[in-house]
């Protein structure tokens, strides 16, 4: 997982050196995760950062962190309920983007912490979407999302829901 | 550029595979009831408590898919039905067998969860986020969660005691996929 990181992100420097056709933004972007068959964890906020860079015309790579705070989950057992608050979890990683228009697709990779009272796991987190992309200014823009979260270990995933609002500033663009 | 192009559906086809079904997974919530309510004094043998999982639909459902064990729980409230203060432990005995002396549950089991401090005749409420905090032997449930599911529980405490759990309840979280 360290060397898929290590490699993605050293060609994503790279890419960036070798870019210069391109741009740099940075972003920032705050919304909802909605976790998916999980029994224990509900609906919470999401927050976090990106830095798009664009090295063609047609493709982007960009580093993100992200935090989101799922939602407390009460559930019926043997007729008494318990409550479990939910996860606090940590995301960071690299998404590659095709950038068709105002669509665009993209697949990522990165490490998900989830931490909780008495627990705390770490994951490889694959993550693919659809976002939307509209300009606002000349260095501004508006970025909608929506993606699937999947935290993989061991063989099973935790699954979330991601929806997004964002807004990015271009700190660097060539022609 | 063509490259490119084909380069984020490959990634994702990629990623797809190497995380194999993950799609096709979850989180589900296991359960078991222990007696309520539980009594426990101190003697020359104590009363374990028989936690058979194979009676929760939940597990039975998803025990030939269980890959993981995420969250643990030992819910109930405490009380002390003595004057003096009680140090409570929970123990695992992988036999399940009932009825040991404290030094055969101490030889043949794990301590898996405490101390909780019950002060002379007063209750404490152990609710999922403490009880999660409580484990100290989280693999041997995790162990027997994953083996036959089937296992007995002692809740003692040091010295002479004696205690009444109410609603005591054993919770797992398994991620069970195909």
């Amino acid at each position: 997982m360290r060397r898929i990181l290590g490699l993605t992100l050293a060609a994503m420097a790279l890419s960036a050196g070798t870019a210069v056709a391109g741009g740099v933004s940075v972003g920032a972007f705050g919304g909802m995760s909605l976790p998916i068959v999980q029994e224990d964890q509900g609906n919470g906020s999401l927050y976090g950062v990106r830095v798009p860079v664009q090295i063609v015309p047609l493709a982007r790579v960009e580093g993100f962190w992200s935090t989101s705070a799922l939602g407390d989950k009460t559930v019926d057992v043997g007729g008494i309920s318990q409550t479990r608050t939910g996860s606090d979890v940590t995301t960071f990683g690299v998404n590659g983007i095709l950038t068709m228009g105002g669509f665009y697709p993209f697949a990522g990779i990165g490490s998900a912490k989830f931490k909780r009272d008495g627990v705390e796991d770490t994951f490889t987190s694959y993550h693919f979407g659809l976002g939307f992309n509209i300009p606002l200014a000349p260095k501004f823009s508006v970025d909608l999302r929506g993606e699937l979260q999947a935290a993989v270990k061991d063989g099973t995933s935790r699954k979330m829901g991601n929806l997004t609002l964002g807004v990015s500033y271009d700190i660097l663009t060539m022609p | 550029m063509r490259t490119l192009r084909t380069a984020v559906p490959v990634l994702a086809l990629a990623a797809l595979a190497a995380a194999g079904c993950f799609l096709i997974s979850g989180q589900f919530v296991v359960n078991h009831a222990l007696p309520t309510p539980l009594t426990v004094v101190s003697g020359a043998t104590l009363a374990g408590t028989d936690v058979d999982l194979n009676t929760s639909s939940s597990y039975t459902d998803h025990k030939d898919k269980l890959k993981r064990v995420e969250d643990l729980a030992l819910t109930g409230d405490f009380h002390n039905n003595t004057p003096t203060a009680a140090t409570v432990d929970v123990w695992l005995v992988k036999s399940a067998a009932l009825n040991l002396s404290l030094a055969q549950v101490q030889a043949q089991g794990t301590r898996l969860w405490g101390p909780l401090t019950v002060a002379g005749n007063t209750t404490e409420s152990v609710d999922w986020d403490r009880s999660a905090k409580l484990f100290v032997g989280r693999q041997a449930l995790i162990d027997e969660i994953q083996g036959d599911g089937h296992f007995s529980l002692y809740v003692i405490a040091g010295g002479s005691f004696n205690l009444t759990l109410t609603d005591g309840m054993v919770i797992a979280v398994i991620g069970a996929a195909n």
